[in-house]
Parts: C-alpha cells; sequence; structure tokens
C-alpha cells in the first residue's frame, strides 16, 4: 500500500518492511502464512528493482520535460503567445505544422534499419481483365454471327421446301391433266373425278388446292358442261388465252365439299 | 521453394508483423519440412545478397522472424510513404524517451508528475501527442497496439499491482533496427547539447554493440 512512501528514495521504510518481514518469518510454520511471506517478497522485490531504476537515472538527469519542448522546436512549432486564463493547461501554446512528423521522421529513418516494404509495382490484379474481356467479347460476337446465319439460312431453306413442294405438285397436277387431255382431247375430264381422292379427304383438299392455283395462273379452265357439272382441261398456251383468263378470272364458283358429301 | 519462401517473407514483411516459422512451413514448405532450415538459410542468403536484408530471428524460443534492412545508410531522402515517415517520428521520440528514462517507463498516476494514465499521456509527452489525431488516429492504440504488435515497444504488467499498470521497453525489432548510440545521438541533436553530458546513457550506449 504505502508503495510510493518506499519508492522514496530518502526513506528506509522498504529497509524497515524487510526487517520485520524476516522477523515475522521466524514465527511461521503454517503453509498460508509462508505464502504470505513469498507474495511480499515478490512485492519487496519490485519496489527495490524501482529504487534502484530512479537512483540510477538521478545520476545522469533526463530532463523529459525539455526534451518535449525540443523536440517541439524541432518540429518547427509556431509558439503563439496564449493567455493562461481559459486553458488549465500549462503547456506552451503553439501549433504544429503540417509537415512537423515528417521532419521527425526523416530525421528518425536515418537510424532506423528498416527493410523498405515490399510491393509488386504494376500490382497483380490490374493487368488481366481487360485481355480477356476482349476476348470474351470479340467471342460474343463471332458467335452472335454465326448463329444469326444459321437462322436466316434454315429459314430459307424451309421457305423454299414449301414453295417448292406447293410448285411441284401443282406442276404433277397440270401435267396429268394435259396427259388425260391429250389421250382423249375430246371426253372432257369431270372436275370432281379429277380432284376427288377417294381414299383420302386430305389429298382431295389438297388437290382442289392445287388446282386452283393452275386456274389463277390460267393454265387449266373450269366450263360447265350440258349437265351443269364443272369439267376441267387445260388451257391451250395461245394469244386466246388472254381472253379467257380474263372471263375465267370473273367467275367464282364456291364449291362447298365436306366430309359427308365427300362420302 | 526457396525463391517461394523469399517472396513470402517479402510480402508477410510488409505489415512488419514478425513472422513465425509455423506460418512459413504451412504457406510455402509444406511436405519440405525436413529441409526447412537449409531452405531458410538459403532464403536468407537471397535475401541478403539479392535485396540487402538480413531475415533475424527474434525469439528463439516461439521461432519469430523480421526483416531488416542490411545496407549501409544511402545518402538522401529515404523512399517511403509519408504515413510511415510519420510513425516513424513518433517511434523515435518514444523509443528515445525510454531510452534516456532508463529503459523502462511506467504508465500509472503518480504523485510526483512522474505518472501516466497512459504512455502517450505522460505529461512530459503530452505537449508533443495533444492534438495529433488528426496524423495519428487514436495515438494510445498506434502505441499500445500496433508498436507493440511489430515489436518496437514492449509492454508487460507490473506484478501486483491493482488496478494494473504497465511498463514500457524497447521491443526486441527496435534493438535490432536502431542502436542506443543513434538514440542518444538524436537527442543531442534536438536539445543541442553533447551526447556526453548524460554519462550514464552514454556509457550504456558505448557499451551496447
Amino acid at each position: 500500500e504505502n508503495r510510493e512512501a518506499m519508492l522514496n528514495p530518502r526513506s528506509n521504510r522498504l529497509t524497515e518492511a524487510l526487517e520485520e518481514a524476516n522477523t515475522l518469518f521466524d514465527g511461521v510454520c503454517g503453509a498460508r502464512e509462508a505464502a504470505l511471506d513469498a507474495q511480499f517478497l515478490v512485492l519487496a522485490s519490485s519496489i527495490g528493482k524501482e529504487k534502484a531504476n530512479e537512483l540510477h537515472s538521478e545520476m545522469s538527469a533526463f530532463d523529459s520535460t525539455a526534451y518535449a519542448e525540443d523536440v517541439l522546436t524541432f518540429m518547427g512549432i509556431n509558439r503563439t503567445e496564449m493567455e493562461e486564463t481559459d486553458d488549465s493547461e500549462d503547456v506552451p501554446g503553439g501549433f504544429l505544422p503540417k509537415d512537423a512528423w515528417l521532419k521527425m521522421g526523416e530525421e528518425a529513418l536515418k537510424y532506423f534499419k528498416r527493410a523498405p516494404t515490399f510491393h509488386y509495382m504494376m500490382g497483380s490484379f490490374e493487368s488481366e481483365p481487360p485481355v480477356p474481356k476482349q476476348r470474351i467479347e470479340r467471342q460474343k460476337k463471332a458467335s452472335r454471327g454465326k448463329a444469326e446465319r444459321a437462322m436466316p439460312a434454315q429459314l430459307k431453306k424451309m421457305e423454299e421446301s414449301h414453295q417448292e413442294a406447293t410448285e411441284k405438285e401443282v406442276e404433277r397436277i397440270l401435267g396429268i391433266l394435259q396427259t388425260h387431255f391429250e389421250n382423249d382431247p375430246d371426253i372432257p375430264i369431270s372436275f370432281f373425278d379429277f380432284v376427288i381422292d377417294p381414299n383420302s379427304f386430305a389429298r382431295t383438299v389438297e388437290n382442289l388446292f392445287h388446282v386452283s392455283f393452275l386456274i389463277r395462273d390460267g393454265l387449266a379452265r373450269i366450263k360447265l358442261d350440258e349437265d351443269g357439272l364443272p369439267i376441267i382441261e387445260p388451257t391451250k398456251p395461245s394469244g386466246a388465252g388472254e381472253e379467257d383468263s380474263r372471263a375465267g378470272a370473273r367467275n367464282q364458283v364456291i364449291i362447298n365439299l365436306d366430309q359427308r358429301e365427300w362420302k | 521453394q526457396v525463391s517461394e519462401l523469399v517472396q513470402f517473407l517479402l510480402v508477410k514483411d510488409q505489415k512488419k508483423i514478425p513472422i513465425k516459422r509455423a506460418e512459413m512451413l504451412k504457406n510455402v514448405i509444406g511436405e519440405y519440412k525436413d529441409a526447412y532450415s537449409e531452405i531458410v538459410n538459403m532464403a536468407g542468403r537471397t535475401l541478403q545478397e539479392v535485396f540487402g536484408l538480413q531475415l533475424v530471428e527474434i525469439d528463439s524460443k516461439r521461432h519469430m522472424y523480421i526483416l531488416i534492412n542490411n545496407l549501409p545508410r544511402a545518402e538522401g531522402k529515404y523512399l517511403c510513404r509519408n504515413k510511415e515517415k510519420e510513425k516513424m517520428g513518433l517511434l523515435l521520440v518514444i523509443l528515445s524517451f525510454i531510452f534516456m528514462k532508463g529503459n523502462s517507463v511506467k504508465d500509472s498516476e503518480g504523485e510526483n508528475g512522474e505518472g501516466l494514465g497512459q504512455l502517450s499521456a505522460h505529461p512530459s509527452l503530452t505537449p508533443i501527442l495533444r492534438k495529433q489525431h488528426c496524423t495519428f488516429g487514436d495515438v494510445q492504440k498506434l502505441v499500445t497496439g500496433e508498436f507493440v504488435r511489430q515489436k518496437y515497444l514492449e509492454t508487460t504488467p507490473i506484478p501486483m499491482t491493482d488496478p494494473p499498470e504497465f511498463k514500457y521497453q524497447w521491443g526486441p525489432r527496435a534493438e535490432k533496427e536502431i542502436s542506443k548510440k543513434d538514440v542518444l545521438n538524436s537527442v543531442a541533436k534536438i536539445t543541442g547539447k553533447s551526447p556526453t553530458f548524460w554519462s550514464s546513457q552514454y556509457s550504456e550506449a558505448q557499451a551496447t554493440p
């Protein structure tokens, strides 16, 4: 408790306490008291060490306050005249310039054998991203282009096939019609006989569809015979065809054909 | 393996926290555990010959290492970031303070003005450190945290004190990186006195290599 008092170099308190402890120890028989005594010894030695320390530094007294002031001067403090009325601190007034500690640091670095900190100059992460980015972009563009090209190509193919199919069919039917007519030019071909497929309704519709192309293009003609039933014949490719086609275009026949009738 | 270790050490040294042997074994050496000492020695040689840095073991029990600069001091300005420079300035002041006061400074409260609630609040240091948080942030944290972790300072509790008090001394890194002679010379320069003015400090400085 009386640590500070003991620390006082002028006091012999420590020595007195030690002597007292010595005498007390003679009377000790229990372990607990011995432990207390040991504790006291530790305390005493620590105080003793401090005392010795202070003795040492008193020989070459280091005035830390003066040192502090000198440090401030070294750092280039601007001392201002300050009234001590408001400030309870009795420290000299003034403010340090911005580079105060840098100046101190310059001085310090002269003495420290400090290994300069190692940093990568270019930074290991900076150069990578741009390169892959470009590559990715280019790849994307390339693949997109291909896809687009693939698409129109596909579409074209489909459309072509569609058209081809229809055209082919139409031509085929025209061919059949012409062959028939060539064989027997005087016997008219019944329209219904021509288009109806006894086995397939869908086929019949398709045939009608194809025949309508022929008529539209003026390659075939539908006329009504004596019975009022339509007959179909190929047109002759001649100047007279123009009139006919005009006339033909005027006649619109709606054929109502459903599955029941077909049967 | 050796060059990997060299790189590892150089990068690890950035924070200036001592490097443990366990870290070296785990991250770099791995399976080559048996060749550990050879690899470390060769790495040390490379560091010295290529970079002029010395690999020093500061704790032989716990096997901790630091890198210090082994090149003779060059003329001209030392290339360093400003933040680093300022911290080194503060460190020099603190190390000087501790040395001149007999190698150990307490942070306890005392009657005769020697007491200090914190080292940075020491009445003698206050004029220097007050209002310096713009430069250093939390000064006490810097002193008891960073400087201690980097082994520039060592703080030990004083036994039997309640509330616990601490004393501050030079840490092993400080002892390797700076000499007492240089510190005394800097104090002399700043105060405008001769180093021999403080006889006991002077003789101690002369005695320490």
